[in-house]
């Protein structure tokens, strides 16, 4: 699983950038501004982070602490 | 726009986007009902207003449950720090939040532009309302169906990650205009043994990273020329939001404490039916 997130990471911090730089369009409203490319950007990289957390989660014992 | 009329929005804004009767059907019907032929929706000036009213609305929820937050964020650096997750309340009710806010935010990034371009006009908005009232009749009537047993309710931080998932993918809905954010979250919290009062408590938490998101996220059409058309009216009507934000979420955790969604469901019925009934009538535009 912790491969799984750390890919997964690493492929939305890459479309993440592809939006930003402006080489990707899918799911955008055509003809848009140039923020609607940044919104696009900013969700990939919050989901990579989300993926980080994740991976941490997976690297440490599963036990849950009281 | 005039001062007058971006006070009236701001204050509509404020009420309606926490209050279970969606702000964005409201903003709709509102200015086609009193026909403010100059209240442009898609120009740049409303939309520059727009991202400071919800600015505004989530500050007033941030400020509301001020304590909640620094502890829910506490709570979940500690967790990812340690890489653990534990039984602390505020972590378990932060990860759900996290859990929740996921699906909101791709459907609000995949749909909204589509979803505005479909549906932003009155007669669409007023069919959504009117739906938004059935679902909330449908919502506490199942409700009361599955408590009619004795079955407990559970507090939030129990709710499991899939129920968090799917409370998000209903607040998503309310990228249609007429569906209220917290009308609709509210229901599915109460299908997953929320009582009112979190269910509502609840819905306002999830709320508020999206809000906050969708107004930070659309900060550029602040910088735009156009937009400092409207720097006055921007900065007053993001306060009056604010103000009427704060006042509405306080007003409401009393109101649910004892009181369900059936009167909201009432309102959002007749008032879908008659601006519809106008909407075909061309009365309103």
């Amino acid at each position: 699983m912790r491969v799984i997130a750390l890919i997964l990471a690493v492929v939305f911090f890459v479309l993440g950038i592809l939006y930003g730089w402006g080489k990707i369009n899918f799911f955008t409203e055509s003809g848009a501004a140039h923020t609607h490319h940044i919104t696009h950007l900013v969700i990939c990289w919050v989901l990579a982070l989300l993926c980080l957390i994740w991976a941490r989660f997976q690297s440490t014992p599963t036990r849950s602490v009281r | 726009m005039t001062f007058g009329q971006a006070i009236a929005l701001a204050l509509l804004q404020g009420v309606s986007e926490l209050f279970p009767v969606s702000s964005l059907g409201h903003t709709i019907l509102v200015p086609a009902l009193l026909h403010w032929q100059n209240v442009q929706r898609s120009s740049p000036s409303f939309l520059a207003f727009v991202v400071v009213l919800h600015l505004g609305t989530a500050l007033a929820l941030i400020a509301y449950y001020r304590d909640e937050w620094y502890a829910i964020a506490r709570a979940l650096i500690a967790s990812v720090v340690r890489g653990r997750l534990s039984d602390d309340r505020s972590e378990r009710i932060g990860w759900r939040l996290v859990v929740g806010t996921i699906p909101v935010g791709i459907l609000g990034v995949i749909f909204e532009a589509p979803v505005r371009r479909l549906f932003g006009s009155p007669a669409p908005a007023a069919i959504f309302l009117l739906i938004n009232g059935l679902v909330m009749f449908a919502g506490e009537a199942l409700r009361r169906r599955q408590h009619a047993s004795g079955q407990r309710y559970k507090p939030i931080e129990d709710l499991s990650y899939p129920a968090s998932v799917l409370i998000g993918v209903a607040q998503g809905l309310a990228l249609l205009p007429g569906i209220s954010r917290s009308g609709i979250s509210m229901v599915a919290g109460l299908l997953f043994d929320l009582d009112h009062e979190n269910a509502a408590h609840y819905s306002f938490l999830l709320a508020t990273p999206v809000i906050l998101a969708a107004g930070l996220l659309e900060i550029p059409k602040l910088l735009v020329p156009e937009a400092h058309v409207v720097l006055v009216e921007g900065v007053a009507g993001g306060i009056a939001a604010g103000i009427a934000a704060y006042l509405s979420v306080a007003f409401l955790m009393r109101y649910f404490r004892s009181n369900d969604l059936r009167p909201f469901g009432w309102y959002c019925v007749v008032v879908g039916a008659i601006s519809f009934f106008l909407a075909r009538k061309g009365i309103i535009t």
